[in-house]
C-alpha cells in the first residue's frame, strides 16, 4: 500500500481549497440570506411590473450597447489593422487603452460634461439658438457611457486578433488577387468571428450588472438595471424581500452569463506567423482610405472630448485639495491596499490549487464575482450580518472583499499561467530536492511570479479605487471615497468641483493600472 | 526564360543583391545558411518585396513592379498556406476564383487537381483534419489550378519526415516535368536535390553565389560552401 505521507505534488495542499472556500463561503452565506430574507414573499412578485420593467430594461440597454460596442469596435479594429502609420496611431492606441481603466464613476463625469444640461453640446446648439434641454438621462446616457467603456476594449481585441492573422495569409491574398471584400470574407471575418462570442458575452454581462453609470444617467425608477433596483431596495424602502427576490433573479442571469464568457474565453492566441508588421492585401484600396479615415476620425470626435473634459479639473485640482478631500483619499486608499492584498493572496493560493487540483472548479469560483455581483450578494451578507454587527462596522470589511471578488478574475488569469510554467519547469526538481513551501516560493515561483503579482495587486488597486458600487450603500458619515465624493458632487451639480475631483481620481487609477496594463500589452505582443 | 538582373532588397538590417538566371522548365534547387537571404529572394520574385533597383523579366516579359497577383509566379509557404475555415477543395478553388463563385466546370477542375496530388477523397476535410503533408498538397494543387509557369518554393517540406519529404519533392518533380514549370524550390538539406535538380543555386550573404549542376556546387571547394555543408 502507498503511505499517505509521501507526496508526488509539492505542499499546502489546503492553500488552494482554503481560498475556495474563503470565496465560496460568503457566496452560499448570501444565497441563504436571500433565501431567508425572501420567506414569505412570493415568486408572482415576479410579475410586477416595475420588476418586470427593470428586467426587460437591464437587458434591452445591455444588448443595444453590446450591439453598438461591438459593430463600431470591429469597424474601428479593422481601420487601424489597415493603417499602420497614420501619424498619432501610437497615441490613439493609449487612448483606448486608457479609456478601457477609467473608472465608471469618472465616465459619468465626462459624459455629463460634454452631453449633459450645461455640456459643451447643448452650449454649442445655444449658441445657434437651439434648446438642448437634458435629453441624456436615460437609455440615450447609458448607450453612451457604455459604448464609451466597451467599444474600445472590443477595438482592441479585434485588432489583436486581426494582427495575428499569419502573414502568409495576406501575402497568399495578395498573390491571389483578392479584392476588399474577398479578403474581409476569408481573412477578416473569421478572426472577427472566433473572438465575438466571448467578448459579447463579456460587453452584455458588464452592462447588464452595471450600476455607477445607470445609477448615474438613468434618470427614473423603471430605468435601472438589477443592481441598481436592489440598491433602491436596500437603501432607499428597506424592501428586503424585493431586494432578495431580484438579487435572485440578478445572480440565475449572471450565473448563465459568466457561464457563458468562461466557457467561451480563449486561451490567450498562440503565436503563429511572422511577428512582423503585416502588409495586408487590401491597404491600396481608395474607398477603404476613405472608409478607415471616416472611421477614424468619429472614434476621436466621440472619444476625445469626454477625456478632454477631465482637463477642466487643472485649474481647481489644488484648490479641491480640502481636508474632506483628504479624509476621502486616505480612506479609498486604505480599503485598495486591503482589497489588493486579499486579490492577490486569494489569487495566488486559488492557482495553486488548479496545479493539482480540479482546475476548472478554481477557474470558475474565480469568476464567482461576475455571476454574484456585488448588490446581489451584499444584499444577502447584509440581512445575515445585520444582527451580528452595525452597518458601520460591517461597511468597511464588505467593501474590500467585495472589491476583492471583482478583481479576482483579472488577478487570477494573470498568476495561474505563470504558476503553471514554474510548476511545470521546476517542480519535480523542487520535489526531488526537498524543498519547503517557503523556499520554493522564493526561489522556484517568485522569480516568474514577481511582475504578475505585482500587476495583480496594482490592477485590484485601481480597481477598488475607482470602484462606485457598495460604497453607495454603506459610506456616507466617516466613510467616504473619492469616487462616492465625486457621485455627490455630480449630483449637487457642482461640476467644478467634480471636475477636479475627477482628474485627481483618473490620475490614481492610471498611476496604478497603466503599469500592469503595459506588461500585459508586451506580454501578448 | 528567368532572368533576374542585379535586384537590390533593401531591409533596415539586411541587403540582397540577386543575378542569375535560369531556363525555362528548370527545376532548381535554392540553398544556402538560414539568414543567407534566400526567403528575400522569394518575396522579391513574388512581390511581397520590391527592389530598390534592377529588373526581373520572365520570358520576356518585365514583372519587377507588378502586383503579386500580375506575376508569372505561385508560391508554396513553408506554413500557412490554407485558410483555416475553408475546405481542402475551397482552398484550391481560391486558386480559380478568389471569391469562390465557381462553374460547376471549374469545381470540376479543382477536383482534378485534388485527384492528381493524391487527395481526390479528401475535399471537403478542413485543414485541421489534414496531416501537414496533405496540407502541401492541397497548396500544390493550388498552384497547378492557378497554371503559372514560375513555381517558388520556400522550404515547403521542411516540417515533414525524411521519407515523406523525399515523396512530396518526387510528387513536384513529376508535376514539373508533366506540366512544364520553372521551378524554384529552396530545400534545408541540399541532398535532398540529387536526382531530382537541374541546377542548384547557392545563397549566402545576400546574394547567389553558386548557379551550377546540384553534384558540381555540393563538390564545390568554396569556403562557403564546405562549412555550409560542414566539410
Amino acid at each position: 500500500m502507498r503511505p499517505s505521507s509521501v507526496s508526488t505534488s509539492n505542499g499546502q495542499k489546503w492553500l488552494g481549497p482554503l481560498a475556495a472556500a474563503a470565496i465560496a463561503l460568503p457566496a452560499i452565506v448570501a444565497l441563504g440570506g436571500l433565501a431567508m430574507a425572501g420567506e414569505g414573499f412570493d415568486w408572482s412578485a415576479l410579475a410586477h411590473p416595475h420588476i418586470r420593467r427593470v428586467i426587460i430594461f437591464s437587458g434591452l440597454q445591455a444588448f443595444v450597447s453590446t450591439v453598438l460596442s461591438l459593430i463600431v469596435g470591429a469597424a474601428l479594429a479593422l481601420a487601424l489593422a489597415r493603417r499602420r502609420d497614420f501619424l498619432g496611431r501610437h497615441l490613439f492606441l493609449a487612448l483606448l487603452a486608457t479609456t478601457t481603466v477609467l473608472p465608471s464613476i469618472v465616465v459619468v463625469f465626462a459624459i455629463v460634461a460634454i452631453y449633459g444640461r450645461s455640456g459643451v453640446v447643448n452650449e454649442a446648439l445655444a449658441a445657434i439658438g437651439i434648446e438642448g434641454g437634458s435629453w441624456l438621462y436615460g437609455l440615450p446616457g447609458i448607450l453612451i457611457a457604455h459604448v464609451f467603456l466597451n467599444m474600445p476594449f472590443a477595438a482592441r481585441v479585434y485588432l489583436h486578433a486581426l494582427d495575428h492573422t499569419p502573414a502568409e495569409h495576406h501575402r497568399l491574398a495578395a498573390e491571389l488577387g483578392m479584392r476588399p471584400a474577398a479578403v474581409f470574407r476569408h481573412l477578416d471575418w473569421p478572426r472577427l468571428k472566433g473572438e465575438t462570442p466571448g467578448l459579447a458575452a463579456l460587453i452584455f454581462l458588464l452592462c447588464f450588472i452595471s450600476f455607477a453609470i445607470v445609477l448615474a444617467l438613468g434618470g427614473g425608477p423603471d430605468r435601472a438595471t438589477l443592481e441598481v433596483a436592489i440598491y433602491d431596495a436596500l437603501r432607499g424602502e428597506g424592501d428586503f424581500a424585493r431586494a432578495a427576490l431580484l438579487a435572485f433573479v440578478q445572480i440565475i442571469i449572471g450565473l448563465v452569463l459568466t457561464l457563458i464568457v468562461v466557457t467561451q474565453q480563449r486561451r490567450p492566441d498562440e503565436d503563429h506567423g511572422l511577428q512582423q508588421t503585416i502588409a495586408r492585401a487590401d491597404q491600396g484600396s481608395l474607398t477603404l482610405r476613405r472608409f478607415d479615415a471616416c472611421i477614424i476620425a468619429l472614434a476621436i470626435l466621440f472619444l476625445v472630448p469626454p477625456l478632454a473634459s477631465l482637463l477642466d479639473g487643472v485649474p481647481v485640482l489644488f484648490t479641491v485639495l480640502s481636508a474632506d478631500m483628504a479624509q476621502a483619499l486616505t480612506t479609498s486608499l486604505i480599503l485598495a491596499a486591503c482589497s489588493a492584498v486579499l486579490t492577490t493572496a486569494l489569487a495566488y493560493a486559488m492557482a495553486r490549487g488548479a496545479l493539482h487540483g480540479p482546475r476548472a472548479l478554481y477557474g470558475g469560483i474565480a469568476y464567482l464575482a461576475l455571476a454574484m455581483p456585488p448588490f446581489a450578494m451584499v444584499a444577502g451578507l447584509y440581512f445575515v450580518l445585520r444582527p451580528l454587527a452595525d452597518m458601520m462596522t460591517l461597511g468597511p470589511p464588505l467593501i474590500v472583499f467585495i472589491n476583492a471578488l471583482m478583481a479576482l478574475p483579472f488577478a487570477y488569469r494573470l498568476i495561474e499561467a505563470p504558476l503553471a510554467i514554474a510548476e511545470e519547469r521546476h517542480g519535480k526538481l523542487a520535489l526531488s530536492l526537498g524543498m519547503k513551501a517557503a523556499s520554493r516560493f522564493r526561489l522556484i515561483e517568485w522569480p516568474l511570479l514577481a511582475r504578475p503579482l505585482k500587476n495583480a495587486a496594482a490592477l485590484a488597486a485601481a480597481l477598488s479605487l475607482g470602484d462606485f458600487g457598495v460604497i453607495a450603500f454603506f459610506g456616507g458619515g466617516d466613510l467616504i471615497t473619492l469616487p462616492l465624493m465625486l457621485y455627490q458632487q455630480l449630483g449637487a451639480y457642482r461640476m467644478e468641483e467634480a471636475a477636479g475631483t475627477a482628474l485627481f481620481l483618473a490620475i490614481l487609477v492610471f498611476f496604478f493600472a497603466l503599469g500592469a496594463l503595459k506588461d500585459r500589452d508586451d506580454a501578448a505582443r | 526564360m528567368l532572368r533576374v538582373d542585379k535586384i537590390e532588397v533593401n531591409y533596415p538590417d539586411f541587403v540582397g543583391h540577386y543575378d542569375f538566371t535560369l531556363a525555362r522548365g528548370t527545376m532548381a534547387a535554392l540553398v544556402g545558411p538560414s539568414g543567407g537571404g534566400k526567403t528575400t529572394l522569394f518575396h522579391a520574385l513574388a512581390g511581397f518585396e520590391l527592389p530598390t533597383s534592377g529588373t526581373m523579366v520572365f520570358d520576356g516579359i518585365d514583372f519587377t513592379y507588378a502586383a503579386p497577383a500580375e506575376r508569372p509566379s505561385a508560391m508554396l509557404f513553408q506554413d500557412h498556406n490554407l485558410l483555416p475555415h475553408l475546405t481542402a477543395r475551397q482552398n484550391v478553388a481560391l486558386g480559380i476564383e478568389p471569391n469562390l463563385r465557381l462553374s460547376p466546370e471549374q469545381w470540376a477542375i479543382a477536383d482534378e487537381a485534388l485527384h492528381r496530388v493524391g487527395l481526390g477523397a479528401f475535399g471537403e476535410r478542413l485543414p485541421q483534419a489534414l496531416s501537414g503533408g496533405q496540407r502541401q498538397r492541397v497548396a500544390i494543387a493550388r498552384a497547378l489550378v492557378r497554371a503559372k509557369p514560375l513555381l517558388l518554393l520556400d522550404e515547403p517540406f521542411g516540417a515533414l519526415d525524411p521519407g515523406l519529404r523525399k515523396e512530396m519533392i518526387a510528387l513536384v518533380a513529376s508535376l514539373q516535368r508533366e506540366r512544364g514549370f520553372t521551378v524554384i524550390m529552396s530545400l534545408h538539406t541540399p541532398h535532398d536535390a540529387i536526382g531530382v535538380a537541374d541546377r542548384m543555386v547557392f545563397v549566402a550573404d545576400g546574394s547567389v553565389q553558386m548557379n551550377d549542376a546540384p553534384e558540381r556546387v555540393l563538390a564545390s571547394d568554396a569556403p562557403m560552401i564546405r562549412q555550409f555543408l560542414g566539410r
